[in-house]
């Protein structure tokens, strides 16, 4: 508990919280303001919205230890304010309420919009609001409502406002760019790894998964510096395995199934996921599979994936790996999935697990790959334990 | 949808803030306006065991004019940036107004949406674009590199556990520099499907094309970028930039290709019409 001293709805408030306790909880729950609605609680909807020093936030997404010594002012804060009276008063005449969950949000975005675009027009009025959502989606009274006030005090105050017309920007005139004064440092969406030769064809199918369950399909291919034999051997070797996946620790395993944890980390997220995967390989085909279900306990994220694998003989006493991974999240980590990062990080996962594999298998002297693994484990973790994380912790849920 | 149980300092200078982040390695995050954070916090996706909120050291809230660039402080908010005037840094402005919603902006702050590197975000593409430096603090004092190379991947950035962003430096545009830039929300305020920025300033021979919300960090297509300072919009064809989007993000499906495309030619159409 740490001590607090603030200002809510004018007057000095004193008291404790924990620092976990966002400032919607200590609004409701220690000051017993209700009037600010809490309904996502993870910064979306907008309903719980208040002014901090005269700003809207999100009281939800803003902790009250983080707000000490400012100035607070819920919805039950505005007694006669002039603006509030009006949105009240159109809020009413244009039935822009309905179940009124919404409403403090809305009232309070609303203030702020009136009094900082007071030329706002619908289609900025529907930009501006468009942080507060209203689950009975009575936007179309929430609109005129705040146009209502909004022209009413244009057409009282200021008949003059007018959007000051922009400055006809000169026109585009061609001209040589100087060259970039060093190559781009950015690195590239996939980093090459030295023993993981990416290649650019598509990949060959895996073994195909069995039964169809809803999922993202991501297929790889990685190749290894060693012959198909010894490479189907340790594929069997599921510490071995597990060695090469960053954050995977193995409890139990017979041959055909396993227990264990899969820790991960990406940017400020982390989870573990303790479950059990089946496993299956056919040797004529040399190939197999790995399906695991798991769950975060703390968020309860649930996790399913499917990696199904297929070696080939690339020649030259080189095998050519193909993966299939099909995979689906559901729960708090799915919010965060979009698509869009899912295959960057499968990728990165199956070249790291690839330099991991030629790392352990001993990869040929003087070959980047016996170094290249090695370098990033010394980056101090964090790269390795958010790689197999995220093939975990990004199922998109679809 | 609370929290787990966290610690907060709020140290009064960026040594003692620096301190406190590595104390803790790995354990403790800065916290600017907690506006990506405090999500993550709240669905227990991050458990930090120590914030460190750094968005009242007054070293990092000012908008500086430094004559050829705008220094903005770390935990300067969006909204802040959205609300000055910015002569020479126009773009700065227009980009923030475009970031989730007022509510949003009011508390978050440029350093924490850059440190956090979300590749759909804002800033992660304005800024290369704008050929900014990111000025970063940790133990070892103070180091800089280009917003181009600051971010490595998702949520991966140049940043040291014990580092944070303390300021960006925005070049000013010159008088007759073009500034284009797109996004495709599905929801006004969401993050981007894709996105893009283009800067196209002849006085000072700088031609940038940045596209974003792609799987990693937003890429330069620089050819493109020289081409269309010497033909203006009609080096964007639809081929062109099909190609030039191939070379930085070859793994994009057919729909987010589609996307990537548009916002690209409909963000140089911007700086060249």
């Amino acid at each position: 508990m740490q001590q607090i001293i603030l200002t809510v709805n004018g007057e000095k408030v004193e008291a404790l919280a924990e620092p976990r306790t966002h400032l919607g909880d200590f609004l409701r729950e220690q000051q017993r303001l209700t009037g600010t609605h809490l309904g996502c609680e993870h910064g979306v909807c907008g309903a719980c919205t208040v002014l901090i020093d005269g700003q809207p936030a999100r009281s939800c997404i803003s902790y009250a230890v983080a707000c000490e010594g400012r100035e607070v002012r819920t919805i039950e804060g505005f007694g006669d304010d002039a603006v509030m009276n009006e949105l009240r008063a159109a809020f009413n005449k244009y039935h822009a309420l309905q179940c009124g969950f919404c409403t403090p949000g809305m009232l309070i975005a609303a203030r702020d919009l009136v009094l900082r675009v007071p030329d706002a027009d619908e289609k900025r009025i529907r930009v501006e609001m468009s942080g507060n959502l209203c689950r009975c989606t009575g936007y179309m009274g929430i609109v005129r409502a705040v146009k209502s006030v909004i022209d009413a005090r244009r057409a009282v105050n200021d008949p003059q406002i007018e959007a000051a017309p922009a400055a006809a920007p000169a026109a585009f005139t061609p001209f040589q760019a100087a060259a970039p004064a060093a190559p781009p440092a950015v690195p590239p969406t996939v980093p090459p790894t030295a023993a993981a030769s990416a290649a650019p064809a598509p990949a060959a199918p895996a073994a195909a998964p069995a039964a169809k369950k809803p999922g993202t399909v991501i297929e790889d291919e990685f190749t290894v510096d060693h012959p198909l034999a010894r490479v189907w051997e340790i594929f069997a070797d599921m510490p071995a395995v597990a060695a090469c996946l960053p954050g995977a620790e193995i409890s139990e395993h017979t041959p055909t199934s396993l227990k264990g944890r899969i820790t991960t980390k990406f940017g400020p997220m982390r989870a573990a996921f303790a479950g059990t995967a089946a496993l299956e390989r056919d040797e004529a085909v040399k190939s197999g599979a790995i399906r695991g279900n798991g769950t975060d306990s703390l968020s309860g994220s649930r996790a399913r994936g499917d990696i199904s694998y297929r070696l080939h003989d690339a020649g030259g006493g080189r095998t050519r790996v193909t993966v299939a991974i099909d995979y689906s999240l559901q729960g708090p980590l799915a919010q965060f999935s979009r698509g869009g990062l899912v295959k960057e990080f499968v990728k990165k996962m199956v070249a790291d697990f690839a330099a991991n594999l030629n790392a352990r298998l001993g990869a040929p002297a003087g070959s980047a790959a016996a170094a290249a693994p090695a370098a990033q484990v010394d980056a101090g973790g964090f790269f390795w334990t958010w790689l197999w994380g995220r093939i975990k912790s990004l199922f998109g849920a679809k | 949808m609370k929290a787990a149980a966290f610690e907060y300092v709020r140290p009064a200078d960026l040594a003692g803030a620096v301190k406190a982040l590595a104390g803790m390695p790995g354990e403790a995050k800065p916290l600017g306006g907690g506006q990506s954070l405090g999500p993550m916090l709240n669905l227990r996706l991050a458990r930090p065991k120590l914030l460190v909120d750094v968005s009242r050291l007054e070293s990092m809230r000012a908008i500086e004019d430094r004559g050829s660039l705008w220094r903005i402080g770390g935990a300067v908010t969006h909204s802040a940036i959205e609300d000055a005037s910015l002569p020479g840094g126009e773009p700065l402005s227009s980009v923030a107004r475009g970031i989730a919603y007022r509510t949003i902006r009011n508390r978050g702050t440029i350093g924490g949406s850059l440190a956090h590197a979300d590749p759909a975000a804002d800033w992660p593409l304005a800024l290369p674009a704008l050929g900014a430096e990111v000025v970063i603090a940790g133990p070892g004092g103070e180091r800089r590199v280009t917003a181009a190379t600051f971010m490595h991947g998702a949520f991966a950035t140049a940043l040291a556990e014990d580092e944070l962003v303390v300021a960006v430096e925005v070049p000013k545009l010159s008088a007759g520099a073009r500034w284009g830039y797109w996004k495709f929300c599905r929801k006004t305020g969401e993050f981007p499907e894709a996105s893009a920025a283009v800067l196209l300033d002849a006085q000072r021979k700088v031609a940038r094309l940045w596209v974003g919300a792609l799987n990693g960090a937003p890429q330069p297509m620089e050819a493109l970028a020289a081409d269309l300072a010497q033909r203006g919009g009609l080096a964007a064809s639809e081929d062109a930039v099909s190609r030039a989007l191939e070379r930085v993000a070859p793994d994009l499906d057919p729909a987010q290709r589609r996307l990537h495309i548009t916002a690209v030619r409909r963000a140089v159409q911007q700086a060249t019409e």
